[in-house]
């Protein structure tokens, strides 16, 4: 009555705990093999990316950096009301001009109308909400006509661009006369 | 000019999102991931009401709801790795799981339970796979050898054993299904920045619609399958399935409204945002279509099979009709929790809006091929293992 | 380095022909290191920073953000996208614009987080306005972060000098950060499919000079220092009686991003 079986009894169980362990212990020595080096050595990540980190490029520098060429613009700009504003702002950044200490493209340079519309982004009095006391601020064309000034005219035309006062303290000066309301 | 409080100033008069907040990066495969969890966890549950808890009349369908579970669970992992950015990296979440991180469970927990689903398919199934390695021949014959462990011994130790390792899987594999689906409501409920998300509801609130989806999945499928078969349906497992329906959607349908109801009552800080939210973008796949349609009506329908003793014929009419309102139920309520939370900006001053396109990565036509893979699987598996032979190679239904 | 001084003031004209025909470049490679390394000339605006490889510094960085000084140019959002290459449509720091009218109404924009500068006015403001400014967001660098207990593989992280990174060979690219970020400052770079956010300009720090938006900002409204220094600004600011705030303080994230004259409408 009793069948004759080739497996024994419990050999389908011994079968299966023998599969798991042996999984196991494969999965175990994997992850040694596939776990990044420096995981865990400061925390739950991997350490070596502190050195990645620091090693991202930079591709802005400071106006100290655009100085050191550009000794003309240096003098004027270093001096002037703009000496804050960053010279990457207007034409881009450090990193597309010079690689490993050599030239290698252009810079852009405003022309026209967007030198106007770059100005407003900071002079603009319509757009309220600009502290008085840090940056003087026109409403266009009221300012032009104030000035009695074409109001065709861009703001370069009287404005330096890398010290807006320059040209306007020496018209001043060639007049004789003192500027009113001068901010520093 | 009144003087104004501090909440009062936040009020969205002006829609602002943050400038980051308007791309919703969980769209269609993290609405898909539970919903197919949930339905292995409900599928699982029906099989352990029989294994576990000896529900003599849902023996009919013990076993179907294993293989069902399995075939949905192979398919679980593929929304997720489709929505990953660097899917590659995928097995850093085994290799590396941050044991502070919800979803670095996953990994472990979906594997776990996998092999638990597996063993108890596989120990089910042993008797019967070895008949029927027995009359196959070539490549059948050598599957089977396989899914029976290299054995052909059913005598009854062997058996006996089979059943106490049976009952012991089954028994963990209900806190393992719990698990499996509460720790995807905890990928949300832990997220405090999002006021939708964080509310300790949310584990109960994803486990009990993933019960509730699996045994309604469990009635269209059966139901439609002997249909397609030309086979008896049994009526009382039928019945008792629409029981345990009602009594999970109860509680389901409970929890989601207490979850809001709170929110509304005690208007904390966010609430005004939340109510924007249901009043707004989410009114009506919410409101309309998640609570109205899909949530009112069936929990009428399943109240009325439950607690009259229906005709048959109308009994086997009317429960797949609410089986699938269910199915779109859940599968709204994990739309409107997932894509609707990230609705809001954490700006609390306005909403972003979202449609789901048919030819992107993470998009309509993926979620389709994905929901249809595991029905495609599930047929694959049937034309392997039998869904309704019991021990003796009887056809139970 | 000195001859290269010299050959500048000689003749500034023969020194640019040279720079561009390579032959000063030429020595000037032989000076500054190719590749990742620093120019030498660059101000050391961090005083201590340069040359120390160890992994975390002894620095108690502070980063404040002066609202009352904010002008609304987007200086600081065009040296950021400048420097890392932001994709269009995310931001690692933004400005915001906000208009508060005489009945308490509060309009909130950001135009293309403020890269663009603001050039138009608020058109849609019903009443009167009573009140207006500016806030820079970016990177609240928390002390408790959200983002980094969520990642599931310890891919962003938070060093022991306080800085909140992101390991890009390692993220998968889930978005759950991002999603449990309070202040939305992270986002998926659509071209390394990886979560990326302001790192407070970590490897600038690291070699010396302040964070690029702090660098450019024309009204000095973005502050950066060491807190271990009794004489730096951020010291005094953050020591002295002044009102300072930070962002969301009930999320219990506890933001090292301070403040200075934040305003009640701000989120």
């Amino acid at each position: 009555m009793e069948k004759k079986y080739k497996s024994s009894d419990y050999a389908h169980v011994l079968r299966l705990a023998v599969i798991i362990v042996v999984a196991g212990v494969l999965a175990v020595f994997a992850r040694g093999m596939f776990l990044p080096d420096t995981m865990g050595q400061y925390g739950h990540y991997r350490g070596s990316d502190l050195v990645d980190q620091r090693n991202v490029e930079i591709r802005s520098h400071t106006n100290e950096s655009c100085y050191e060429c550009h000794r003309p613009i240096r003098l004027i700009h270093k001096a002037g009301v703009h000496k804050t504003v960053s010279c990457e702002f207007c034409h881009g950044p450090y990193a597309d001009h010079i690689t490993d200490g050599k030239y290698v493209a252009k810079m852009p340079v405003k022309r026209d109308m967007e030198i106007k519309t770059l100005c407003l982004r900071c002079h603009n009095k319509i757009i309220r909400a600009r502290p008085e006391e840090s940056i003087k601020v026109v409403a266009m064309p009221q300012h032009l006509e104030e000035k009695k000034v074409n109001i065709a005219h861009n703001c370069n035309q009287c404005h330096m661009v890398h010290d807006p006062l320059l040209w306007v303290k020496a018209a001043y000066d060639m007049m004789g006369l003192e500027m009113k309301g001068e901010k520093k | 000019m009144s003087a104004v409080a501090h909440g009062e100033t936040i009020a969205a008069v002006s829609n602002y999102i943050f400038p980051n907040d308007l791309h919703v990066h969980w769209s269609l495969m993290i609405v898909l991931y539970p919903y197919i969890t949930g339905l292995v966890a409900g599928a699982f549950i029906v099989s352990s009401l029989y294994h576990v808890f000896h529900i003599k009349a849902l023996k009919p369908v013990a076993r179907f709801s294993l293989l069902f579970a399995l075939a949905f669970l192979i398919c679980a992992t593929w929304p997720l790795l489709n929505h990953l950015g660097r899917p590659e990296r995928a097995m850093s979440m085994m290799l590396t799981p941050n044991p502070t991180s919800a979803m670095a469970g996953f990994g472990y927990i979906y594997s776990a339970y996998f092999i638990v689903l597996l063993l108890e398919i596989i120990f089910i199934f042993r008797p019967i796979v070895v008949g029927l390695g027995q009359k196959a021949t070539g490549f059948m014959k050598a599957l089977y050898g396989v899914l029976a462990i290299g054995s052909d011994n059913v005598s009854e130790k062997a058996l006996k054993l089979d059943h106490k390792i049976i009952a012991f899987l089954a028994a963990i594999g209900i806190p393992m299904a719990c698990f499996l689906h509460g720790y995807v409501g905890f990928i949300f409920g832990g997220i405090k920045a999002n006021p939708l998300w964080a509310t300790p509801l949310m584990p109960l609130i994803f486990l009990l619609s993933a019960c509730v989806s699996g045994i309604a999945g469990i009635i269209v499928t059966y139901i439609l399958l002997m249909k397609l078969s030309g086979r008896e349906i049994d009526v009382e497992c039928v019945q008792t399935l629409v029981k345990f329906l009602w009594g999970f959607f109860i509680l389901d349908f409970t929890f989601e409204m207490l979850e809001l109801f709170s929110h509304f009552y005690m208007a904390t800080h966010h609430w005004h945002t939340l109510e924007a939210l249901y009043s707004g973008p989410l009114f009506n796949t919410f409101w309309v279509a998640q609570v109205g349609i899909f949530s009112v009506i069936p929990f009428f329908l399943l109240m009325f099979m439950s607690l009259i003793r229906f005709k048959d014929g109308l009994l086997l009419f009317f429960a797949p009709i609410a089986s699938i309102m269910i199915l779109v139920q859940v599968l709204l309520m994990r739309w409107n929790v997932v894509v609707g939370g990230q609705l809001m900006s954490k700006s609390e001053r306005g909403a972003t809006v979202f449609h789901p396109m048919w030819l992107e990565k993470e998009g309509i036509l993926p979620a389709i091929i994905i929901m249809i893979a595991p029905v495609v699987i599930l047929w694959i598996i049937g034309k392997i293992l039998p869904f309704w032979m019991d021990d003796e190679g009887v056809e139970v239904a | 380095m000195i001859d290269i001084k010299k050959e500048i003031q000689k003749d500034r004209r023969a020194f640019i022909k040279n720079v561009l025909s390579g032959t000063i470049a030429g020595s000037l490679l032989m000076v500054i290191p190719a590749g990742a390394a620093l120019d030498e000339r660059l101000p050391e605006q961090l005083p201590g920073m340069r040359g120390d490889d160890s992994p975390f510094t002894e620095k108690k960085f502070a980063f404040v953000v002066d609202v009352t000084a904010c002008i609304g140019c987007g200086s600081c959002c065009v040296a950021d996208k400048n420097e890392y290459n932001v994709p269009d449509g995310n931001y690692r720091t933004w400005v915001e614009r906000y208009v508060i009218d005489d009945h308490d109404e509060v309009f909130v924009d950001s135009p293309n987080g403020g890269l663009d500068g603001y050039t138009e006015p608020r058109k849609d403001i019903p009443y009167p306005v009573r009140d207006t400014f500016f806030v820079p967001k970016l990177c609240n660098m928390c002390e408790k972060p959200s983002c980094v207990q969520v990642c599931p593989v310890g891919a962003t992280y938070k060093t022991e000098d306080g800085f909140i990174l992101i390991d890009k060979d390692r993220c998968v690219g889930c978005g759950y950060c991002i999603q449990a970020c309070p202040y939305s400052v992270r986002f998926l770079n659509p071209v390394s499919r990886t979560a990326e956010k302001c790192t407070w300009c970590y490897s600038r720090v690291r070699q010396g000079l302040l964070p690029a938006c702090v660098n450019v900002c024309p009204v000095h409204a973005r502050k950066f220092g060491d807190l271990n220094d009794k004489t730096s600004e951020v010291y005094k600011i953050l020591r002295e009686p002044h009102v300072i705030s930070v962002l969301k303080p009930g999320m219990g994230n506890q933001p090292a991003l301070h403040y200075l004259g934040l305003r009640r409408e701000v989120v």
